[in-house]
């Protein structure tokens, strides 16, 4: 499915002008904030430097009420360069749940659900000599400055960002991959449809639709090319011409009868998905993808399933949004898994819930698999919606909620 | 039906009656609300013309300023002056872990906390661009109005998932079936629940909506009831009325003796948790308005044992007169032994009594083209033993039966307060 709002989610239309605003935007907000919570030592830090035990400087961060105010207050300002552990408790503070290690902006580690009389948790980073931020997101003072005293660290924060570029470059491989698959379906579609077999369109028409649903918002990132060949029926503009999959799919599974138009229709997809092969090799040789449009991408991806898939509109007349479903969902955790290295680095227990809940997921969605039925799924019919949908929903809806918050953690900023 | 019965004398004498003293009683309200506003303004306003409109802004901001303690030996949201608005939630855990409990239990508590004092639960712009908002905003900068969230575990917390079973208080279990009952399935019982009442509806479901959003991995709605107004009394408060045009909660429970006799848990549970606790029935009752608004005045009265207008029992004149069971008119009882305050009363119930705070609610159209409207029945006692004795009676013979249905009921026991920050819900579960 494709709209206008959800178009540019993944990835700005024109990066170079995009991006620029995006970031005046950042500097102001930066500078909006710095005033209302600045950078500072918080009460009753102690100034010291950390000492190294069991192979890296112990820091331990109270998070707690001083002077009625919540608070982040870490026993010391500074570490020597190296592996640094973070030990974080909160033992009143309700406004404050996060503890996060910055290096400007970026997220070097950090722990979530730091909540008042849970026990302490901690997260290690390896750091290079520099100013470093702690930051308490709701805390009185926000961000206490981190020194590293000494040189450059082996294996530094800098492996985090070696991780995400290989990260993003596995995934552009993944992308192309994908579409050469979408280029050989629609062909095979094409032939289905010429030859004026409607059964063995169906059965091609089914083929297809995954190799475009993994990787939906990079075609949604291209203004004219996903309303070209995804638009639903419900969001023709009056007037305009309804091209693309789904005007060929109510030809194949409603009228069942293929017609000038139908042939039409499926030379019409042959060539939109040329198009896109063309921009995603371009989009790959040049500026490639960042770490956030993954994110943002994969957290998409999931939008779409609630948005469209669950509600049986997507696959209005064939029946097919189980295996939209599927799809989606892999080519959610397939961008997921390419950032799951650094990720992991950052916030391992996230990516622990993460991973968790894709298995969960993937658990349940097997109990769909049909072999028989056409795209490998049962078809989502008014009565499997009636009985499955809210349970459909409460599981899409558990991973999506932590998987929204990795686009800020591995965010290039 | 004894609606072709012609209105009895007395009941005739009543309606009239009832008439004048509620015009009086309603411009009785109108002076009562000028100086009310007069009070807000301060002497400034005594001074100066009449100004509604300025008067109704002090009110309202007087409203939103509004906070409860949310640390203390009880929960608020019990012997809270009802507020205006009910959020009723129930909740069913899809957490398989105690751990999972745990951190829902901490962050609920904490973020429970930041909600009643009217601060957002975490960042509603966050400072990065990729951040997504913790908070979702919508009661952003709209004041605390009286909120308070009360939090409940269902008699399913207590099964094997958890390992809580020696946790559980003593006795707790669903209600039993009783008569009187269509229980749908759909608003039925929850491992959790929170009522979430406000002087402002959107801070209310603001409350609820981000607790069931920051433990969307482990929790999941089961039910949710929007009450619209409140059908209860605090103390202080004009008795409210509920969809069929009766004041509720005449007769409430009021005053510390009365809560700790009838209300809050002592040692009974077995349970220190629930030590300063109390239990929350919850019933979600459909009326049939339809039918109700068709049914005669003395009939209607006469089911309740009550005059509409006024709300004086049948057997006296003003709301507040003590109800005689035994008053004759004609030989015939003045309240009938069958309707509802007859049924209902302590003194008929061997003292029993509860705290009804409960809320009038409205969900459009039923499934078969009625309206979907009645009471959001909630009720606090020490003991849910208390509410299954009274509903019994109900349930089998009161008048009121013929105009509703029970279509949703849990129980849950509601734990003590939060003695201080640092301290959350569940905290002995897991020690």
């Amino acid at each position: 499915m494709s709209n206008l709002s959800s178009r540019s989610k993944f990835r700005a239309a024109t990066p170079g002008l995009v991006a620029g605003t995006a970031l005046l935007a950042l500097a102001l907000s930066a500078c909006g904030s710095a005033s209302t919570s600045g950078t500072g030592a918080a009460a009753g830090g102690n100034a010291g430097t950390a000492s190294v035990s069991n192979g890296a400087a112990q820091v331990t961060v109270s998070v707690e009420k001083v002077n009625g105010e919540d608070q982040c207050v870490p026993n010391f300002s500074s570490a020597p360069a190296g592996p640094v552990t973070f030990t974080v408790s909160n033992k009143d503070a309700s406004g404050v749940s996060e503890v996060e290690l910055l290096s400007d902006k970026r997220i070097l580690g950090e722990r979530e659900n730091v909540i008042p009389g849970l026990k302490a948790v901690s997260f290690t980073v390896t750091l290079d000599g520099g100013t470093y931020q702690i930051y308490c997101p709701g805390a009185g003072t926000e961000k206490t400055t981190f020194t590293v005293t000494g040189g450059a660290s082996a294996g530094s924060a800098n492996g985090v960002s070696d991780q995400l570029k290989a990260g993003t470059e596995g995934y552009a491989k993944y992308v192309a991959g994908q579409v050469d698959s979408l280029v050989t379906a629609v062909a095979a579609l094409q032939t289905a449809v010429d030859s004026g077999d409607v059964a063995a369109s169906q059965k091609a028409y089914a083929a297809a639709r995954p190799f475009y649903e993994r990787i939906e918002p990079v075609a949604e990132s291209f203004p004219d090319l996903d309303p070209a060949l995804d638009l639903r029926v419900a969001d023709v503009e009056p007037g305009a011409k309804w091209t693309g999959f789904h005007p060929l799919e109510k030809d194949l599974f409603e009228s069942k009868a293929i017609t000038a138009d139908t042939k039409a229709l499926a030379a019409g997809i042959v060539t939109n998905v040329g198009t896109l092969k063309k921009l995603t090799d371009d989009l790959a040789a040049s500026d490639g993808y960042k770490p956030e449009e993954l994110a943002n991408g994969a957290s998409g991806l999931l939008e779409e399933v609630q948005s469209a898939k669950i509600t049986g509109e997507e696959e209005a007349y064939s029946k097919l949004d189980l295996v939209d479903f599927v799809a989606n969902i892999e080519g959610s955790q397939q961008a997921f898994e390419y950032l799951k290295p650094a990720l992991t680095q950052i916030d391992s227990g996230l990516t622990t819930e993460i991973s968790s809940q894709f298995d969960t997921v993937n658990k349940a969605m097997a109990a769909y698999a049909d072999p028989e039925a056409l795209g490998g799924y049962k078809p989502y019919t008014a009565e499997l919606k009636a009985s499955d949908a809210a349970s459909l929903t409460q599981l899409i809806q558990s991973l999506q909620a932590p998987l929204a918050k990795i686009a800020e953690k591995v965010a290039t900023v | 039906m004894s609606n072709e019965q012609p209105v009895d004398s007395l009941s005739r004498r009543r309606f009239f009656g009832g008439a004048g003293s509620v015009a009086a009683a309603g411009a009785g309200g109108l002076i009562l609300g000028a100086g009310g506003a007069t009070a807000v303004g301060g002497a400034v306003a005594n001074a100066q013309e009449p100004n509604p409109a300025a008067d109704v802004e002090r009110l309202q901001a007087a409203s939103a300023a509004l906070s409860y303690p949310y640390y203390g030996t009880h929960q608020s949201g019990i012997d809270t002056p009802p507020q205006d608005h009910l959020v009723f939630t129930a909740f069913d855990l899809s957490a398989t872990t105690p751990t999972e409990l745990q951190l829902v239990l901490a962050k609920w508590s904490a973020a429970m906390a930041e909600m009643t004092a009217g601060r957002p639960v975490g960042k509603v712009e966050p400072g990065r661009e990729q951040g997504v908002p913790v908070d979702t905003g919508e009661a952003f900068d709209m004041g605390p109005q009286g909120l308070t969230l009360t939090l409940g575990f269902g008699p399913s917390l207590f099964d094997a998932r958890f390992g809580l079973a020696k946790f559980a208080p003593i006795d707790f279990a669903n209600l039993p079936a009783m008569a009187g009952e269509a229980l749908d399935p759909a608003y039925t019982g929850g491992d959790l629940c929170i009522q979430a009442c406000a002087n402002d509806p959107q801070v209310a479901y603001h409350a609820v909506r981000n607790l069931a959003r920051m433990a969307r991995t482990s929790v999941k709605t089961k039910w949710t009831v929007l009450g619209f107004g409140r059908a209860s009394a605090g103390p202080t408060q004009k008795t409210p009325r509920n969809l069929m045009g009766f004041k509720d909660g005449t007769r409430n429970v009021s005053g510390e003796a009365d809560f700790a006799e009838h209300v809050w848990v002592g040692e009974e549970a077995g349970q220190p948790w629930m030590k300063g606790g109390s239990y929350l029935v919850a019933r979600k009752i459909h009326m049939l308005i339809e039918t109700w608004d068709e049914d005669p005045i003395g009939d209607q009265q006469s089911v309740f044992g009550r005059t509409k207008q006024e709300g004086a029992p049948l057997s006296g004149q003003s709301e507040h007169d003590v109800p005689d069971f035994h008053a004759t008119v004609a030989g015939k009882a003045a309240i009938a032994p069958d309707s509802h305050i007859a049924l209902a009363a302590h003194e008929n119930n061997g003292g029993t009594k509860i705290l009804r705070r409960g809320y009038n609610f409205t969900d459009g159209l039923d499934s078969v083209g009625r309206l979907d409207a009645g009471l959001m029945f909630i009720s606090y006692q020490k003991n849910p033993e208390q509410f299954v004795a009274l509903q019994r009676k109900l349930g089998s013979s009161d008048r009121l039966n013929e105009y509703i249905r029970h279509v949703g009921s849990a129980v849950f026991a509601i734990p003590a307060g939060l003695p201080e920050a640092g301290s959350y819900y569940g905290k002995d579960f897991f020690a």
